[in-house]
């Protein structure tokens, strides 16, 4: 069974009017997902279970894949109560992980896949990227990942899936872990939530990162404008950030928005390194939302895990599945049948 | 975001000063005391206080029908708009707008449109004469989730574009225009979005979170302010009332309310200040009541003033040309 998480909310958020970002319309992902679906229906596989959302996304791909492909794909929504927030994204993959998904397709942003992450720790990701400030999930065509999800449900023993698990940073309140972040902790002297997004690289103390990318945008561009960390590596990245410093980098904060950062020092962190922060009185931004709020008497500490989600590298996992002969037609029995799978399989 | 303690409790007597004002006129409302019509904003108070935070003094505010509490933090004192409920000759309209067209233009208060959905190429105007002057204000129009999906209000945003006026579209998504669920009156669920067919950048913020809507409307503004053109802010929010007192709201069910109540904006404002220890339970309830007294002195004067009479009745009512009769 195959799950998908699609976020309503995603790709509308306070960067659109600060930077250069655009909307991420939801007609937009539902377009994307008739494009997932229609390769998964192509295949002959028909048990795949959604997330529900305000927008009823699953009848929208359902109706408009009738009138378009005349397919009836029986998508089916998974039997929750919507609350219309990130709670939904929690419940949906924890939900998927107890009916035995083999993958799940998120489509959403960084923050989407942290909800994920926090109740789903066994099925294999499969993120696309709807925004424009994301790290973990990727900018990729939803036909490859309808057909990434494909090799993973059909090749039960791993011949051709590819996958990786990516790092995670704990966060702990006064000793309680409280949440995780998939890419980057920032610490800011923000003292509000607010509207959540982190755009202003004043506010900006301390960040840890679990992977830190010259070619993204916000935090991770931070630390990979200074040294390079890859999804792989069994180590992640601390840096102080603040006014006293000497070294100095140029960084995309968010689309079309460089800005310049100062850094006092930065270290690795190790595999289960815990540390506790330097900063007295703000917020914790976890991968570029704040979500943290913490007072003087509060103590902070962030630890570096190598055990977060497992990811499903569509690229190699496409590239192995060509290489084995997993597309090669048989009998002239097309994709709509399993024969030529299971011939492979076996 | 940088907010103070100073503002932060401002804040919060503004919206509990809504609140209370709000909860009053649903009772003199029921009691048969004030007449027609009230659309009531409680639920969406920190919509209101934060927006009003944001702006300046000289800024342009078109309101919706359910904005008492926005009028009343541009400047319509409590006791004037209360007898403009009532109807009455001291009310800030001399009791001839009401509810639904109280107004105070020298404060930017420009009131509520009859017609939804029309005051969105209207507010142009304003926008317009606020560019021409390059006086550094702006120009707001609120609206809500009903009247987003009228024709002008689309004329209104490419023409605000077009022209790059310092103009801000606040959508005020409270889930129902009248009793039809904006889940069923849109095919996008957030109507923010529709800023991309005119080139301008639309954000969608809880609407129940003053400080989200601070920050949401302080970047909206200072970018028109500053020359950035227009965009569209949308907020997502909750009347706890129906849509006029008096609506028995068959149209929603518990469960729905009972969620939205969970998000009420004043108890989630009175967390973060304990939280961060910027009031003590004491000090607000030393807010509230002073809120109170000025409801209560509002209700007397209002119940106090007299209701326009003779040719009073009829001034203002409507336009004389220079040599009509």
């Amino acid at each position: 069974m195959i799950g998908i998480i699609a976020n309503p909310s995603s790709g509308k958020d306070i960067r659109r009017l600060v930077a250069q970002g655009t909307v991420f319309d939801n007609m937009e992902k539902v377009n994307i997902l008739q494009r997932i679906m229609a390769v998964i229906h192509s295949a002959g596989l028909r048990d795949v279970y959604m997330m529900p959302d305000a927008f009823s996304m699953s009848e929208r791909v359902r109706n408009n894949l009738k009138k378009s492909l005349k397919i009836h794909v029986p998508i089916k929504k998974l039997d929750m109560i919507c609350m219309n927030d990130q709670t939904d994204s929690v419940r949906a993959a924890k939900l998927l992980q107890q009916m035995g998904a083999t993958a799940i397709i998120t489509l959403g942003g960084d923050g989407t896949n942290r909800a994920v992450a926090k109740s789903c720790q066994k099925v294999p990701l499969i993120p696309l990227s709807t925004g424009t400030n994301n790290v973990f999930p990727k900018m990729i065509e939803g036909t490859m990942a309808g057909m990434a999800a494909v090799v993973v449900e059909r090749d039960r023993d791993k011949r051709f899936v590819k996958m990786n698990r990516r790092k995670k940073l704990n966060i702990y309140k006064n000793h309680q872990l409280i949440d995780l972040a998939l890419v980057d902790a920032a610490i800011t002297n923000d003292r509000f939530v607010g509207a959540r997004a982190l755009y202003e690289v004043e506010a900006l103390c301390e960040l840890a990162v679990t992977t830190a990318k010259p070619d993204c945008l916000g935090m991770s561009a931070i630390a990979g404008s200074i040294l390079p960390v890859g999804e792989t590596d069994d180590y992640g990245l601390y840096l102080k950030v603040g006014k006293g410093g000497e070294l100095k980098t140029w960084v995309p904060m968010a689309p079309g928005m460089m800005q310049c950062v100062t850094f006092e020092s930065y270290r690795k962190i190790e595999e289960n390194e815990r540390f506790m922060i330097k900063t007295k009185e703000g917020m914790v931004a976890l991968d570029g939302e704040r979500e943290v709020p913490f007072n003087p008497e509060d103590r902070i500490d962030i630890a570096l895990s190598l055990e977060g989600p497992y990811v499903v590298d569509i690229n190699e996992t496409l590239r192995h599945a060509s290489q084995g002969g997993f597309f090669i037609e048989k009998d002239g029995q097309g994709l709509t049948k399993s024969k030529a799978y299971s011939f492979y399989m076996k | 975001m940088k907010i103070t303690d100073e503002a932060l409790v401002k804040l919060y007597g503004d919206m509990w000063l809504i609140r209370l004002f709000e909860q009053r006129a649903a009772d003199l409302f029921a009691t048969g005391q004030l007449p027609g019509f009230i659309h009531l904003g409680i639920g969406q108070e920190a919509f209101m206080a934060g927006t009003y935070h944001s702006l300046k003094p000289g800024d342009s505010v078109g309101t919706s029908h359910r904005e008492h509490g926005l009028l009343l933090l541009l400047g319509i004192e409590p006791k004037s708009l209360m007898a403009e409920l009532y109807g009455k000759e001291t009310g800030c309209c001399k009791g001839k707008g009401g509810s639904m067209h109280a107004c105070l233009p020298k404060n930017g208060a420009l009131g509520c449109n009859g017609i939804l959905g029309s005051a969105q190429t209207i507010i142009n105007g304003y926008g317009f004469a606020h560019h021409v002057r390059n006086d550094g204000h702006i120009a707001v129009t609120i609206f809500g989730d009903g009247a987003a999906n009228r024709g002008d209000v689309h004329e209104g945003m490419n023409l605000a574009s077009v022209l790059n006026l310092p103009v801000v579209f606040i959508i005020v998504d409270n889930g129902y225009g009248i009793s039809m669920s904006s889940k069923d009156s849109s095919v996008v669920p957030d109507l923010s979005a529709r800023a991309a067919g005119y080139g301008i950048p639309g954000i969608t913020v809880d609407g129940n979170d003053v400080l989200a809507v601070i920050e949401a409307t302080g970047e909206a503004f200072k970018r028109a302010r500053e020359g950035g053109g227009p965009s569209v802010v949308e907020f997502k929010t909750y009347r706890h009332r129906g849509h006029f007192e008096g609506d028995p709201t068959p149209y929603r069910s518990k469960d729905e309310v009972a969620a939205w109540m969970a998000k009420d904006p004043i108890p989630r404002l009175e967390k973060i200040l304990l939280e961060r220890h910027i009031l003590s339970e004491d000090q607000m309830q030393a807010i509230k009541a002073e809120k109170v007294a000025i409801v209560d002195e509002a209700q007397k004067f209002a119940e106090d003033s007299p209701y326009p009479t003779g040719p009073e009745s009829y001034a203002d009512v409507y336009y004389h040309y220079e040599g009509s009769e």
